[in-house]
């Protein structure tokens, strides 16, 4: 797992998408993140303290991507959640291109191509 | 495992599970170039929510929904 800053990690990404048009696929998994990377040991986790300063803690959100064969991550902070929404929104937009164009005008279109 | 056919049933169940649990909640966006095909996944480890879709409007409304769930992740 190749933990990343949030912009080295959209580029990745783009990478990963444009390595996976022709034949594979890409996950990307989104959950919240409160810096922890051991679990909590089982006899702390009756402790309503140990919760508490769990719960307390900045939270933020871990994005990890793969294609089956290479991992990527990176976190998000709280601050920089709107700017790489906007970036990662404006990745899926352009990779995530083959995707059906709405049917109606798709019948519309063809339709006026035939009576041209 | 179920497939949730309506956009709106399926935001309204991914919110909702997210809020319930935030810690154990992760949401999935697989996406196959070749075949065009798009499948969401929300689940905390006993409710799985999945939807597909081949259709381009819904990267609209995912944006949107990923907005939301990101939001919510790292809020505070």
């Amino acid at each position: 797992m190749v933990l990343l800053e949030n912009e080295a990690f959209l580029t990745r990404l783009t990478y990963l998408y444009n390595k996976t048009r022709t034949s594979g696929t890409v996950w990307i998994t989104m959950k919240a993140y409160n810096g922890r990377t051991k679990p909590i040991p089982r006899r702390k986790k009756k402790d309503k303290n140990a919760l508490l300063e769990m719960e307390g803690s900045e939270s933020k959100c871990l994005i990890r991507a793969t294609n089956g064969k290479k991992k990527i991550s990176t976190v998000i902070n709280s601050k920089d959640v709107n700017r790489f929404q906007q970036a990662y929104t404006s990745v899926l937009k352009g990779c995530l291109d083959n995707l059906k164009k709405r049917e109606r005008k798709t019948a519309k279109s063809k339709k006026a191509k035939a009576t041209q | 495992m179920v497939y949730i056919d309506s956009w709106d049933e399926y935001v309204k169940a991914v919110e909702q599970l997210c809020l319930e649990e935030p810690s154990k909640f992760r949401f999935v966006v697989k996406y196959r170039h070749c075949e065009g095909k798009l499948v969401l996944k929300g689940t905390n480890d006993k409710v799985c929510l999945k939807y597909r879709t081949e259709q381009q409007q819904d990267l609209k409304r995912l944006e949107k929904l990923n907005n939301i769930l990101m939001r919510h992740m790292a809020s505070k």
